[in-house]
């Protein structure tokens, strides 16, 4: 800094004016320290409520008023706590379930549905294809009245004289799983339909050639070239049912089947067909145990672990199948 | 398959039901054939989709059935879109399980003398704002990962996490922090100089209202972020180069490059996500319940759960026509700009 002029020198107060004198000579390094700052910032606030969440798990129930930034004191009891009280264990099955379920669903009949718009020319299909796309931004609330009523076997058809109520599906992972595929399959048919018209035609017709079926050129040849773009599909499938609210909580009745086993032998079983799903489980926490606030947080986290090891593995996978399904179509 | 089927043509080859429906398959033109494979896509598209909202619209021309086991009253006609856009039928909304509280149409940013309104108001209000915040914090983040720097990988894993937590959790947590007594946020948030918040903000709506948005913020601005992200990654790095070479400040490759060739995925992607916010739910009802925040979705549920099927059907057919007219809007811009462009 001496080497600079007289001026500099008077004004120079310390390490701070330093830096900010070679900022306005270098601008490089203040957008360096802004990147910085802002990676800082955003690291901070995504990943602060985890760190709080775990906090308040940790920290006893009797202690639990006023608890600051930092654990007051250590228990890790509330873990083992949430599968005792409310068995969490059975909702988050529940949950991988239904998702499980849905995401083969999705997977095959959006497989169909990429073939053909992704690979074959017929009259129709940009009508159909703005069809598909339009409903996956209907809101969920305006499907809710007469699915409710079908899956409660309100809906009556009359057929040859004959009326044919809808079979009482309410509870059961039907009326969960049956909405979620109409809610999330469009995302999907757009990932595999981009995937699928990529394979270069010269594969399907040698397949075909050598005696493959249709539908097992698809199968066999189409399906299998395209894995990842079927993996994209099941990863955020499978998320976003598990992080699916409106139906979750409307298509059941918070209730999972209940047990009695005594000497193994089984005394008393009540809502067998029950699946109530994950959030459920949290919400039941909510709802019934209002001052157990400890246990809230570490089902909180337990609830979140699977889909944030998903995250990880598949991050890729996620970003370009979200970025793909907003904006390519 | 067709293994049952019991009479094969040649031995060991597969036949009867299964080799005529193969060779029905085969024969069929590339128009049928498609037509065919897309049946199952639109039959459940059909029964869960197209159907209930056909049905949905019916409902609403119904009147309430609010005694006897009848599900529907009689067919009123427009009845009930006019009762709930003139305020008439406010007196009825009123909830069982927590008879304290009515549900009022004192929501407060905006004062309306009408429930139903104060619903819309309450999810445009609650919709332009998370979308504004997102958008500039997503644009933030997006500018973050579109730098090259070590451990890339793991800053974009932490800003996706948000946006894989169950929308449950999601609310358990800004349940928790703003519970009095535990939560630390009823502290920080009274400290704070330019906004009161009450002592219960969980029970206040414009309290509610901001920390609901904040948690929507958190929890989408992932969203924004990695599609704003495409945008930017589709950019030409050769224009910064040409750019830098005739002396323009990083302030202004970013004014008269970055932010012009990423603005339409930027129009896109809040269109899309104000879309998604219209239809807020799970937030609202973890967090605070639907009787201190009332959107539009919360409406359908609370007269759905007092058996106001008609109202409820009247609203959600609304709910449903405001966000139909935002599709159109997206559906245009879809059609106009063809298959390749955004």
């Amino acid at each position: 800094m001496a080497t600079e002029t007289p001026v500099d020198d008077e004004v120079d107060r310390g390490p701070f004016e330093r830096w900010v004198r070679r900022v306005i000579r270098n601008p490089e390094r203040a957008y360096r320290a802004m990147f910085y700052t802002a990676m800082i910032v955003f690291l901070f606030t995504t990943l602060f409520p985890f760190y709080w969440l775990l906090v308040l798990a940790l920290t006893p129930f009797n202690r639990l008023a006023n608890v600051g930034l930092f654990p007051n004191g250590f228990n890790p009891e509330a873990f083992v706590r949430i599968f005792e009280i409310l068995p969490f264990h059975i909702y988050m099955l529940n949950s991988f379930i239904l998702a499980a379920m849905t995401t083969v669903f999705v997977l095959v009949i959006a497989s169909l549905a990429g073939y053909v718009f992704g690979r074959l020319q017929f009259p129709g299909r940009g009508p159909l294809m703005l069809a598909v796309l339009a409903i996956s931004y209907f809101p969920p609330a305006a499907f809710l009245l007469p699915l409710f009523r079908l899956f409660n076997g309100n809906v009556t058809i009359g057929l040859f004289g004959a009326s044919i109520s809808s079979p009482n599906l309410f509870n059961t992972p039907w009326a969960m799983v049956l909405p979620f595929s109409a809610l999330f399959m469009p995302l999907s048919i757009f990932i595999l339909t981009t995937f699928y018209g990529q394979i270069p035609d010269g594969l399907e017709d040698a397949a075909r050639i050598e005696g493959t079926t249709r539908l097992g050129a698809l199968f066999r040849v189409i399906v299998p070239l395209s894995a990842p773009g079927v993996a994209t599909a099941g990863v955020l499938t499978f998320i976003m049912v598990y992080n699916e609210f409106f139906f979750s909580f409307l298509m059941n009745d918070g209730q999972i089947p209940e047990m009695l086993y005594e000497s193994g032998k089984l005394l008393y079983l009540s809502n067998e067909n029950h699946w109530a799903p994950l959030l459920k489980g949290i919400l039941g926490f909510q709802g019934q145990y209002t001052q157990l606030y400890n246990l809230m947080a570490a089902a909180s986290i337990v609830g979140v672990l699977p889909v944030a090891v998903l995250v990880v593995v598949a991050q890729e996978k996620i970003v370009s199948g979200l970025t793909q399904g907003a904006l390519k179509e | 398959m067709g293994a049952e089927s019991g009479e094969t043509l040649r031995g060991g080859d597969r036949g009867g039901p299964y080799a005529a429906t193969v060779r029905w398959m085969e024969n069929l033109s590339e128009t049928q054939f498609a037509y065919l494979l897309l049946v199952p896509t639109f039959l459940i598209l059909g029964l869960i989709a197209f159907w209930p909202l056909v049905r949905t619209f019916d409902m609403a021309l119904h009147a309430d059935a609010l005694v006897g086991r009848a599900q529907l009253g009689e067919y009123v006609g427009l009845n009930n879109f006019v009762e709930l856009l003139t305020g008439e039928r406010d007196a009825l909304l009123v909830r069982p399980l927590l008879p304290d509280v009515a549900v009022d149409a004192t929501f407060p940013f905006v004062h309306f003398d009408n429930l139903f309104v104060s619903a819309i108001s309450a999810t445009l209000i609650f919709s332009v704002v998370s979308v504004a915040f997102e958008t500039v914090i997503g644009f933030g983040q997006a500018l973050v990962l579109d730098q090259d720097f070590r451990g890339r990988r793991w800053v974009r894993v932490a800003i996706i996490i948000p946006w894989a937590v169950p929308i449950v959790i999601q609310g358990m947590i800004f349940y928790l922090m703003f519970q009095p007594g535990i939560g630390f946020g009823v502290d920080l948030v009274q400290q704070l100089p330019f906004f009161s918040f009450s002592e219960t903000p969980l029970a206040n709506p414009v309290d509610s209202m901001v920390i609901i948005i904040v948690a929507d913020v958190w929890k989408t601005s992932a969203f924004m972020a990695l599609l704003i992200l495409a945008g930017l990654q589709s950019i030409d790095r050769s224009l910064y180069d040409v750019a830098r070479v005739s002396g323009a400040s990083k302030w202004q490759q970013f004014k008269y490059i970055t932010l012009p060739l990423v603005f339409p995925t930027v129009m896109v992607a809040m269109l899309f996500r104000t879309i998604a916010a219209m239809r807020i739910f799970g937030v609202i009802e973890t967090v605070s319940g639907c009787n201190v925040v009332p959107s539009l979705s919360c409406l359908v549920v609370t007269t759905f759960s007092n058996r106001m099927y008609g109202t409820a059907a009247a609203v959600a057919f609304l709910t449903a026509a405001i966000i139909g007219a935002l599709v159109l809007v997206y559906i245009y811009n879809y059609a106009t700009s063809g298959q390749e462009g955004i």
